[in-house]
């Protein structure tokens, strides 16, 4: 769909308007950025903003930035990291933005909306509509994409976040794609990708905006965007992994652990289970079960079949304490018994800490008549699916009559992780420790960051690692 | 609805007729059944931890919600008054009222990790008298806490030293640079126990960390309402009815971070402020990870 000489002349006003304030606009960035919030960027920050101006100075044509986007304020920060106030005056250079409408065009009352709308209008953003499916929402989504075009056929750079929104665990996932920014280089050929990651060292998930006082590191490359006889998934694929090394990248130099991932198994047949049950299992008392389960999750159990009632509370349960040990690998201990901090989707195969809204990937490996084993993914990897095994390695045994169960699990965890990797080649070369209460993997005098989860329950032992 | 656990009868107790040992006893005696570690159980206290199998009476957290029922059906109290908490719409506490079934809500049980300390919640609560002298031999969560992790590594020590004194030429000597590092750990963990202020600045950070999550939600409770705001003159009522709904989930998920962070206040607060009784427990397992570090030092 064409633009209407009124849409051109729009973008062509706004464009003049926002180069006139450039220069003050990228001052108060970066001052609001400094000392209204205390953010800080690397010691290396020249450097890194050279070699990324070395490759895009080789390249004359478009340029669609694309980052990773945790919070509300991330075009303000990547523009502020990545653009040097030198280059200030490169006015082709400075990058247009889609922001959500509903998220910044109506924020406050009058007179803050008015300034709001009026510094969006400056810093060249073309409002984007993510929700609904009615035409007038399509249209809209069209024209903001053919502006996108149209701004890159001219020479110019467009910021879009290729994830289509904040990512809820706080990971991008490299095997769950969007195409859009893929079909958007096929419509502008000569275009390249700059990518960028770039977030807080203490930013756990997505928040309004990164805490104060914060280390904003990141790490970029400017790639290619179509080539010739690419799909839209081919260009889109080839973003996201190379968004996905940045990723690691980025995450080699962080304090926090980068694999965060729990298990938990559950013995269906052990008898303590089956306490607060009615006789036919079918039901169960309703304040032991309010305390375990949030109103949705109890809606969600009373609507199964009654002889999936037993099995579906378990397999609630069993979410949750993985999703639990996970979320504490990540630094986020949820009290003991606190259960209904944690919601679990059972169709969607994710669970969310209500409190922080970060968001679970869950799957279950071992689900019989006899037991349940789940995996959670919070960050660091790929949980899998029934076509992709994913980053996640995992054992459930029995345990042997008269053993320990947890000195089971943890010595059944070590052979697993030997068995699992030709170079360990013996358990004996490896040991467990413990770190703020979690096991860890401890491999020639190292602590790895594999987030070995260990579980038992009944008769069974259960481990789980993320190796990416 | 015959529920099994039905079958076992339990004469539930006045808790202001019956002092905090005894109160203590019946709680132990309550989660009997639930405990996997017979050894530990068999010579637990007030401070034996319900999680855990080194010191632990091996509870398994698909009972934890069984510790709180099991001592709300034991004991009756005065605070049965429901009463709305000010400025917190649909939430309620407990005043006192009529002798009547004891209700433990959301989150009061948090710090509950051994009969101790469930002791001192109904304390905390109201639902039984403050006795000082009583509360002066509880070991803190904080310190449960601590000493628990402390309990872990000596143990995982132990175990990895006697592991690699038996093996021999290139395994052992893969062994010992594990063994090396544990013990290393160890004795940082050591140094860590034995400063009270060294304890609470760590736990400090967790409290921090905390802090920053609950601030965040707040930043994000304004935007909302700013949203609202914003919609207000706008007149869709589909989409100011939609984020009230936002509005509503996150003042529940402000509600679930406060909780939160008053535990980590508490424990932050409290691993600074170090009693006799803690001091001997403390002890306790530095002695164990002083063992296990001079055990693995031998072998090298």
């Amino acid at each position: 769909m064409a633009l209407s000489p009124e849409d051109l002349s729009s973008l062509r006003r706004q464009r003049f308007v926002s180069r006139a304030v450039a220069v003050p606009l990228s001052v108060f960035v970066s001052a609001a950025a400094r000392l209204r919030y205390g953010y800080r960027l690397p010691r290396e920050i020249a450097r890194l903003r050279a070699e990324i101006w070395r490759k895009l100075d080789a390249h004359d044509g478009p340029v669609i930035w694309a980052a990773n986007h945790l919070t509300l304020i991330d075009s303000f920060l990547v523009y502020w990291a990545v653009f040097p106030f030198s280059r200030v005056l490169e006015d082709r250079r400075i990058p247009w933005s889609t922001p959500e409408y509903t998220n910044y065009y109506r924020l406050g009352g009058r007179l803050k909306s008015a300034f709001i709308r009026a510094l969006l209008y400056c810093c060249r953003c073309i409002p984007f509509l993510r929700g609904g499916e009615d035409a007038a929402s399509e249209a809209w989504r069209q024209n903001a994409f053919d502006k996108c075009v149209w701004l890159l056929r001219e020479g110019g750079a467009v910021f879009v976040y290729p994830e289509a929104g904040r990512s809820r665990s706080g990971w991008l996932e490299k095997r769950r794609p969007k195409d859009f920014l893929g079909r958007m280089a096929l419509e502008v050929p000569e275009a390249k990708f700059l990518c960028v990651y770039l977030r807080s060292d203490s930013q756990l998930g997505t928040t309004v905006r990164p805490p104060e006082g914060s280390l904003l590191r990141f790490a970029c490359d400017l790639i290619d965007g179509a080539r010739p006889g690419d799909s839209a998934r081919d260009v889109t694929q080839r973003l996201f992994d190379r968004l996905a090394e940045l990723q690691d990248q980025w995450w080699k130099d962080c304090p926090m652990p980068k694999n965060c991932a729990g298990d938990d198994v559950v013995d269906l047949k052990s008898p303590l289970l089956r306490e607060n049950f009615s006789d036919g299992l079918d039901d169960a008392d309703p304040e032991w079960l309010e305390r375990h389960l949030t109103p949705k999750e109890l809606s969600a159990l009373r609507a199964r079949p009654a002889e999936g009632f037993f099995a579906g509370f378990w397999r609630l349960f069993c979410a949750k304490e993985a999703c639990h040990k996970a979320l504490a690998r990540a630094g986020l201990v949820v009290p003991h018994g606190a259960f209904r901090d944690l919601q679990v989707d059972l169709f969607a195969r994710k669970a969310v800490h209500v409190a922080t809204g970060l968001q679970l990937d869950l799957r279950f490996t071992d689900d019989d008549a006899d037991k349940l084993h789940c995996v959670a993914v919070l960050r660091g990897g790929f949980i899998g699916d029934d076509e992709t095994p994913g980053d996640v390695l995992w054992n459930v045994a029995e345990v042997p009559p008269g053993a320990s169960p947890g000195a089971f699990a943890r010595e059944m965890a070590l052979d697993f992780v030997a068995s699992c990797n030709d170079e360990i080649g013996s358990p004996v070369k490896l040991a467990l420790s413990e770190e703020n209460g979690l096991p860890a993997v401890l491999w020639r005098g190292r602590a790895r960051d594999w987030s070995l989860s260990l579980s038992h329950s009944g008769r069974y032992a259960a481990c789980s690692l993320l190796v990416s | 609805m015959a529920f099994m656990r039905k079958q076992a009868v339990v004469e539930a107790i006045d808790l202001n007729t019956i002092t905090p040992e005894d109160a203590e006893k019946r709680i132990t005696a309550g989660v009997k059944k639930y405990a996997t570690s017979e050894a530990n159980y068999a010579k637990a206290d007030g401070n034996t931890p319900y999680l855990g199998h080194i010191v632990g009476m091996g509870i398994e957290s698909s009972n934890l919600a069984d510790i709180t029922m099991s001592i709300e059906r034991q004991f009756l109290t005065k605070m049965t008054n429901k009463v709305p908490v000010d400025g917190a719409a649909g939430e309620f506490k407990f005043a006192a009222g009529e002798l009547g079934k004891l209700r433990i809500l959301d989150g009061q049980d948090a710090l509950a990790a051994t009969p101790g300390l469930s002791v001192k919640m109904l304390m905390d609560l109201g639902h039984m008298p403050k006795n000082d002298a009583y509360l002066a031999k509880v070991v803190s969560f904080a310190y449960v806490m601590a000493c628990g992790d402390g309990w872990k590594m000596a143990d995982a020590l132990k175990k990895m030293a006697a592991k690699a004194g038996a093996l021999q030429g290139g395994e052992r000597a893969e062994a010992l640079a594990n063994v090396r590092t544990l013990a290393a750990q160890a004795k940082e963990y050591d140094a860590l126990l034995a400063d009270a202020a060294k304890l609470a600045a760590a736990k400090q950070k967790t409290y921090a960390n905390d802090k920053t999550a609950y601030d965040a939600l707040g930043s994000e409770l304004a935007v909302v309402l700013d949203k609202i705001k914003g919609q207000s003159a706008g007149g869709d009522a589909a989409a100011l009815a939609k984020l009230r709904t936002e509005e509503a989930e996150i003042r529940t998920r402000l509600k679930m971070s406060a909780a939160k962070l008053r535990v980590s206040h508490e424990v932050a607060e409290a691993a600074g402020r170090r009693r006799p009784v803690e001091d001997a427990k403390v002890a306790e397992v530095r002695k164990a990870q002083q063992e296990a570090v001079a055990l693995a030092e031998s072998l090298s």
